[in-house]
């Protein structure tokens, strides 16, 4: 009776110390990343002070960050600040200097398990896909504006320039004197706005429509545009309320004509252009360098009179400036978005590879039959319609403008966003971009396409 | 032949020392001939006593074996963490052999000891006074006594004491004592044993006693009623004290949620979580980790550094080891026949394994944490020496199971 007892007591231990195992597993499982990288772990940073962090540097080797005596140096202050971030022990590391940091700490990578001996004094460097001087170029070319600009080669996925404006100093000195001032602006200087900035894509959205309109076979239709149309009980105008009158399908989008589109996206209705969206990249996210935000399209379903308005990228549409360029670069690279990268290699100090990025397909949206069509109606835009300022002797350029509505309609005159993407040269794309500039209430026509020209010119010409 | 040493537990063992030794002695720059000097000392501690219990038949090899591996791992955590600590704990172990001696012979040889329930208990209750009067604060608690320099805790002796007591009340003739029933007198001394615990705050040891106590009662106690009845005191008197005493109160909520309060209440356990954080499932290595981030990383914290240096998995195996070493002792208890030697030996044997899971269990946040050691591994001499008696006595009683089975 004793001995029973006694058994079913030791039954009792096993099952306490199974549970203590059980526990400790389920931590290190599930709780482990969390726990350490809670900002109160001294070890994040006790780690680092032995460590002289690695090198960060451009496609061609142009050094854009590095150590030295403890401190994080930026050669070219806040040119890079939305794109390799900061590194301070107050406010905690951002962007490339978060998502990489075992690695510009020597852990990590391809020699991990071999590295036993603990000789991590020194860190890796990373070399970017960012082309230094297109970013130069394109930073300078965006002035004081409100506004970002994306380059990416369609064919790889590597980011060549990711500009957002306001910036900021990203060294640790500045950071202190000035952080107060730099969360509490009003212009948000800390929003990386290429990649986190939500904003209603106007008419760029058109390639989405189009795309959805060439497969339902909605492309050799005919318009007759007055100018207005309405639907439901809504009235909708083109841009200037010009009235173009009859026009065929390519015609309508050259000139970006609202009359067509929102007539195209009554008759496709919200469910098809949601789809269509998604396809390309709205409501979804991937891994990628730094942290970006998720594109949105219309949550709900809803009239003709919505449909109509989301057709023409108003409505409850957002996309950042990333999610247009890679729109883009669906038309431009046969169908195929190629997943978009930063950072292609690192290597150790004896220049041995630790981390290799190769390009993989992200996304394919539509075949490259369509694609073909679509690419023609943004030659067409270029060469003859709204994106002229884009066009380049002797190159062959394909884009979409956009004027896009936004919060302050009624309000404010004049705060439309502007935007331009587009890539050339067409029939062999190397560079696809993205020009966006907020509030700025011109037309991206007129102010979006010259920088977009000038920065695939600045490209192209190397 | 060289092979068969290494298969056997003792050549592991010896290899391991080697192994860890030689390791903390080349890692640090410049090299400190103390650590294999410690080394050393602890293998030759290992393999002579292990020889002597198998060569003079002193019963049971392998809870020794397992209680050497464990001082192994504690002693290279010491002398990793600060080898003066190393050091001392080795001068401990020393000593702690010398008690294991002389109480297994003690044990073994001499019998009355079913018939001294009063002088054990008279005995916890001097040290308890002592303690209260002339004791002084560390960490919190007041249970240190200080004498010629050295501090020591004299709750690591009463927790023997308190065994040994209910072990004789529980399989002796008892008189009556108030015209009690039998099972409530002895409900009535153990509940003074946990009542003066309360005085000192040591929350730990009383979990612990409350555990034991229940265990043992439930064992020889056949009337279930009363056994029920003791489980709703020990539950009726933790939930009134967690709902009035600030400091259980404070505990218990920092158990539920460390991470709101981490610079002070949580302060402890979420340096434990990081530690074991940056371990992993293999470790850092060892000499390679921070646990000098862990508060009383040597005592009640050692398991955390010893996860975050050897790993999730060295920690998984410190709690196999200390399994085998119950399952082996609940093996020599069921050899006993009835009476008060059985009763002992498994009064000593879940006092080691619910230490073990109230201390563990405290640091992964298992449960709230309460201070207490770790059996073999945490250092310090009390808890060291408190340790090697009560294996003493295990040893001797497997002896005695041995002559019985014959």
């Amino acid at each position: 009776m004793v001995n029973k007892k006694i058994i079913k007591v030791l039954m009792f231990i096993v099952f306490l110390f199974v549970l203590l195992i059980g526990h400790l597993t389920y931590f290190i499982v599930f709780k482990k990343d969390e726990v350490s990288q809670n900002s109160h772990n001294k070890r994040l940073w006790a780690y680092e002070e032995d460590i002289v962090r690695g090198e960060i540097a451009d496609r061609n080797g142009i050094v854009l960050a590095f150590s030295k005596e403890g401190e994080r140096i930026y050669n070219y202050n806040s040119l890079y600040c939305h794109v390799i971030g900061y590194n301070s022990k107050i406010y905690g590391k951002t962007n490339i200097e978060s998502k990489f940091n075992s690695l510009l700490l020597g852990r990590g990578g391809l020699t991990e398990v071999f590295n036993l001996s603990g000789d991590g004094k020194v860190g890796y460097d990373l070399t970017l896909t960012i082309d230094h001087r297109l970013q130069h170029y394109a930073y300078g070319r965006l002035g004081n504006a409100n506004g970002s600009i994306v380059a990416i080669n369609p064919q790889t996925g590597e980011v060549l320039a990711l500009v957002s404006k306001p910036d900021f100093d990203p060294s640790n000195a500045v950071l202190i004197k000035k952080w107060t001032e730099l969360t509490e602006n009003s212009n948000s200087p800390l929003l990386a706005r290429a990649t986190s900035g939500l904003y209603p894509p106007g008419s760029t959205f058109k390639i989405i429509t189009s795309a959805a309109a060439i497969e339902k076979g909605m492309d050799n239709d005919m318009y007759s545009d007055t100018g207005s149309v309405i639907i439901g009980n809504t009235a909708f105008y083109n841009y200037g309320k010009k009235a173009n009158g009859e026009i065929d399908f390519k015609k309508a989008f050259a000139l970006s004509s609202n009359f067509a589109f929102c007539s195209m996206g009554a008759a496709l209705t919200s469910p098809t252009l949601r789809d269509m969206a998604q396809r390309f990249g709205f409501d979804k996210t991937f891994d990628f360098d730094i942290d970006f935000s998720k594109s949105a399209f219309a949550a709900k379903d809803t009239d003709e009179a919505g449909s109509a308005a989301l057709a023409i990228g108003q409505g409850e549409t957002l996309a950042t400036p990333l999610q247009m360029a890679l729109t883009a670069c669906a038309v431009a690279n046969d169908g195929v978005i190629m997943k978009p990268y930063i950072v292609q290699k690192a290597t150790n100090k004896n220049g041995n590879l630790v981390y290799e990025k190769k390009p993989q397909q992200l996304y394919k949206p539509i075949t490259s039959e369509v694609s073909e069509k679509i690419k023609d109606l943004m030659v067409e835009t270029v060469k003859t319609g709204t994106g002229k300022n884009a066009g380049i002797r002797n190159i062959s350029v394909a884009g979409k403008t956009g004027t896009a509505e936004n919060e302050l309609l009624g309000k404010e005159n004049n705060k439309e966003h502007a935007w331009f993407v587009g890539f050339a040269p067409a029939d062999d794309s190397q560079i696809v971009v993205a020009v966006m500039l907020e509030y700025s209430g011109g037309s991206g026509g007129e102010l979006c396409a010259p920088i977009a020209r000038d920065i695939i010119n600045t490209y192209l010409k190397k | 032949m060289k092979a068969t040493l290494v298969k056997k537990p003792i050549g592991m063992l010896v290899l391991i020392n080697l192994l860890a030794f030689l390791l903390l002695f080349f890692y640090r720059k410049p090299h400190n001939l103390q650590i294999l000097y410690v080394g050393g000392s602890i293998m030759v501690l290992n393999v002579i006593t292990y020889s002597v219990i198998v060569f003079l038949k002193l019963g049971d090899e392998y809870l020794f074996l397992i209680a050497s591996m464990l001082i192994t791992v504690g002693v290279v955590m010491l002398c990793r963490l600060n080898y003066t600590l190393g050091i001392a704990q080795v001068g401990w172990y020393l000593a702690s052999l010398g008690v294991f001696y002389v109480t297994y012979i003690a044990y073994r040889y001499i019998n009355f000891w079913s018939n001294l329930k009063w002088l054990y208990f008279a005995l916890s209750v001097a040290l308890y006074i002592l303690t209260l009067t002339v004791g002084v604060t560390i960490n919190g608690a007041k249970n240190w006594i200080v004498v010629g320099g050295h501090s020591f805790q004299p709750v690591e002796v009463i927790k023997v004491l308190f065994i040994f007591f209910l072990a004789a009340r529980l399989t002796g003739n008892n008189k009556k004592i108030l015209n009690l029933p039998e099972n409530y007198a002895t409900a009535f001394f153990a509940f003074i044993f946990i009542a003066f615990l309360l005085f000192q705050r040591e929350w730990g040891i009383m979990l612990l006693f409350f555990f034991c106590y229940i265990t043992l009662i439930y064992i020889y106690d056949s009337n279930k009623l009363f056994v029920a009845l003791n489980v709703l005191v020990c539950t009726v008197v933790g939930v009134a004290g967690a709902l009035t005493m600030h400091h259980i109160a404070v505990r218990i909520h920092t158990w539920k949620n460390p991470w709101s309060d981490i610079s002070n209440t949580g302060y402890q356990i979420t340096q434990s979580l990081f530690a074991i954080a940056a371990g992993g499932f293999f470790g850092t290595g060892i000499g390679m980790g921070r646990p000098d981030f862990i508060p009383e990383a040597h005592s009640d914290f050692i398991f955390s550094a010893i996860c975050e240096e050897m790993g999730v998995f060295g920690g998984v195996a410190v709690i196999l080891l200390y399994l085998i070493f119950i399952y082996r002792g609940i093996k020599i208890v069921l050899t006993l026949p009835k009476g008060f030697d059985k009763c002992a030996a498994l009064g000593i044997t879940i006092m080691f394994a619910f230490q073990t899971f109230i201390i563990i269990g405290g640091v992964i946040k298992l449960i709230p944490l309460t201070g207490i050691t770790l059996p073999f591994i945490s250092s310090g001499g009390s808890s060291l020496v408190s340790s090697f008696i009560s294996l003493g006595v295990l040893q001797a009683m497997s002896a005695r199971g041995n002559e019985h089975g014959k």
